[in-house]
């Protein structure tokens, strides 16, 4: 077979022809993978919430979104929240769980971006019994931050931004599991100032 | 040329990442850990694969003028396809590899054996030739993501070597990452020309 | 052929000068830094500066003769004791020993060698060491031991620098931060944490006095940085009082090690006076930007670090006049 001409019309004929048979595929490919992506987020989720509230099985009662974006799973072993802040390298998701007193159970970075080996590691780093941990902690006691801002928790090695975002997503969280729990808005809502955009560093 | 010889030409002779110097943005961006390199690199491979099948099957009927435009988006289409079977089936590598898997679409490898090679070869070569050099670049990206993992964080694909405490960090940031594609280079080349 | 080099008859006057020469001079205007070093921090300075020549030497001896495979050993110039002796000063002196090795190796080997030698590297090799084990250790590498304890070395108890303070001060945007630096007498001679051989500026300044005594070079680049920093952070100081006064910014950290002996390097300097001049300038420049709003605290090696970089360009735009050019 011969190559077709660079005319006008063999070229618009073809380029429309390939785009719209890869629109077509992409189309069917969306339509298989679709529900699959979703039924894994759905059962990230649930697995999130169990996790979070240390338990093996429970039931969700009730679950809200609030004005701040923040999501609330409310279930029969406590509160489980869904929030997001900006890390160092984009938005953070954090879901935390918090018993009746406030006290967090648990916690799990859903999504995040940052930096390999350094702020990706807020994962581990603030479970039970890791470096910063965070279990059992109250927020509503004491404002967690970094022990670099005067607080108790230690930062990740070499990523305080993270560390800072990730403790304000758990402070965050918190506001959000008061204010429905009394059902109004009375805690002050606290400005939150951006975070300068350079990973970093430690106490020189 | 035989087949085999397209095939050792991309692992090898012509090694996309030590010998052409092609997709340096992957190579730099995702080798921060042996998994992270392995599974961009055959990532990549499959629409390399791909691409270069289906290009070179429907490469009379596109007009040269508009050849370009229409491997991109034979690329892209790829690739989006790619990312979404990705995280419906995979999802640990489609969150380990994040950004980088919509970046193959610019990969210059991808697009490059297109034009040098699926547009003047048939069908089956232009098969062992996307596996070739997609193997080549993974290899090449699965031993620099190993070097910066055992060097930055004392591990080889998770596997503990030496504690965490003594890894030199800076191999798993971006300047790692230049550093250590460097020295390979270097030793790569040595090792070619003796 | 007009560019043909006449040599004339002996005898030829010799100037003298030579790399060794230089070095060695260089190394004896630091002997009071180190002196202090050893006054205020005891074994920890003596172990961590002797580990850190000794690897440089090493490193260097190792990679002339086994991988670059070359006859002569360039270890007698001095460079490496030079490059051995500021990464030291560049520590803190409670370092671990394999860390320090590490940087020597990173010093010499990626610094260096790699470049090919002395006179070839586009960045001072010692703040390649530096910048490597900042990056890489930033725990180890930022825990600075309280001086006074002369007989402690990794068990030293540590404290936070002048320069931590001050970055925090600026952070908060609380002024009273401020009040917990020590006073400028004492980091003038050297009674603060810090790095090895940062401590103290008096030291430092006797050392630079020598230098230019001795000719080995000239005040340009010291003082644009200097004086740049001084006017920069003044100003800064004046429009927000949480921004530290600017005696603090010359007497603190790494300033004065790195304006007399790190970017005054031969090799990664530009050539001409207006250059150093330019070169100097932008040091300062960007010293006060990232000590006010970089996520590290010490912002003088990253300095240096980036205009090393320029120093090419630098040399493309502000030629050193040339003798014996046919006038146009």
């Amino acid at each position: 077979m011969k190559k077709l001409k660079s005319t006008l019309p063999n070229m618009a004929i073809v380029l429309t022809l390939i785009s719209v048979l890869a629109g077509g595929i992409l189309a069917y490919v969306n339509s298989v993978t679709k529900g699959p992506i979703a039924q894994l987020k759905e059962k990230n989720l649930a697995d999130g919430i169990k996790a979070v509230l240390n338990a093996q099985d429970l039931k969700v009662q009730d679950s809200k979104t609030l004005d701040a974006g923040d999501v609330l799973y409310i279930t029969d072993k406590g509160t489980a929240v869904k929030t997001i802040t900006n890390g160092f390298g984009g938005a953070l998701t954090v879901l935390v769980g918090f018993d009746n007193d406030g006290n967090i159970q648990g916690y799990q970075v859903l999504e995040h971006a940052e930096t390999p080996g350094l702020g990706a590691k807020a994962g581990d780093w603030f479970q039970k019994d890791a470096k910063g941990d965070i279990i059992g902690k109250n927020p509503g006691e004491k404002e967690l931050t970094v022990s670099k801002d005067g607080g108790d928790v230690d930062a990740i090695t070499a990523s305080t931004i993270t560390s800072r975002a990730f403790l304000l997503a758990i402070n965050n969280a918190y506001k959000s599991f008061k204010n429905a729990e009394v059902a109004a808005p009375a805690i002050e809502e606290k400005t939150v100032s951006a975070e300068p955009a350079t990973e970093e560093t430690t106490n020189e | 040329m035989s087949n085999f010889k397209v095939f050792m030409n991309g692992l090898v002779k012509e090694n996309p990442t030590f010998v052409l110097l092609l997709g340096m943005c992957p190579t730099l961006g995702t080798t921060s850990s042996a998994f992270n390199g392995m599974s961009m690199g055959l990532a990549t491979t499959a629409v390399l694969v791909f691409s270069n099948i289906i290009i070179s099957l429907i490469k009379n009927v596109i007009p040269d003028m508009v050849r370009i435009p229409s491997f991109i988006v034979v690329i892209a289409s790829l690739v989006t396809i790619l990312q979404m079977v990705l995280q419906a089936y995979v999802p640990t590598v489609y969150e380990s590899l994040g950004l980088f898997i919509p970046l193959i679409v610019v990969n210059c490898i991808i697009l490059g054996r297109a034009e040098a090679f699926a547009a003047k070869n048939s069908a089956v070569s232009s098969l062992f030739d996307g596996l070739g050099m997609g193997l080549g670049f993974t290899w090449a990206l699965t031993l620099l993501g190993a070097t910066r993992e055992f060097l930055g964080t004392g591990k080889i694909f998770d596997f503990t070597i030496f504690p965490e405490e003594y890894g030199m960090l800076l191999f798993v940031l971006a300047p790692g990452a230049f550093i250590a594609l460097g020295y390979l280079l270097a030793i790569v080349n040595k090792i070619r020309k003796a | 052929m007009a560019n043909k080099l006449i040599v004339s008859l002996s005898p030829h006057v010799h100037s003298g000068d030579s790399v060794q020469k230089n070095m060695y001079g260089v190394i004896i205007a630091l002997i009071p830094a180190l002196l202090v070093s050893l006054f205020v921090f005891g074994l920890g300075a003596a172990i961590v500066t002797i580990t850190s020549i000794a690897a440089c030497v090493l490193f260097e001896w190792a990679i002339t003769k086994y991988i670059l495979n070359r006859e002569k050993c360039t270890i007698t110039d001095g460079s490496a004791i030079l490059t051995g002796l500021l990464l030291a000063f560049n520590l803190p002196s409670n370092l671990p020993l394999w860390i320090i090795i590490i940087g020597a190796l990173v010093a010499i080997g990626v610094g260096k060698m790699t470049f090919g030698g002395l006179g070839c590297n586009p960045f001072n090799p010692a703040l390649v060491g530096r910048i490597f084990l900042l990056i890489s250790f930033p725990v180890q590498m930022t825990t600075w031991p309280t001086p006074g304890q002369l007989t402690s070395y990794t068990d030293a108890e540590t404290m936070a620098t002048p320069l931590s303070i001050m970055s925090r001060a600026i952070k908060d945007g609380n002024a009273e931060i401020l009040n917990e630096l020590p006073d400028s007498l004492s980091l003038f001679l050297g009674q603060s944490a810090g790095s090895l051989g940062e401590v103290s500026a008096l030291a430092l300044l006797l050392g630079f006095a020598w230098l230019l005594y001795k000719r080995i070079i000239t005040w340009h680049i010291p003082v644009s940085i200097l004086v740049t920093v001084f006017v920069l952070s003044g100003l800064m100081h004046w429009t927000n009082p949480a921004f530290a006064s600017p005696e603090y910014h010359l007497l603190t950290g790494g300033l004065m090690l790195g304006a007399i002996f790190m970017a005054t390097d031969y090799v990664t300097s530009p050539m001409s006076h207006t250059g150093q001049l330019v070169y100097g300038i932008s040091i300062g420049v960007l010293t006060v930007i990232i000590r006010a709003f970089g996520a590290y605290p010490e912002g003088m090696s990253f300095a240096i670090f980036i205009m090393n970089a320029f120093v090419p360009l630098i040399n493309n735009y502000f030629k050193p006049k040339r003798f014996g050019e046919v006038a146009k």
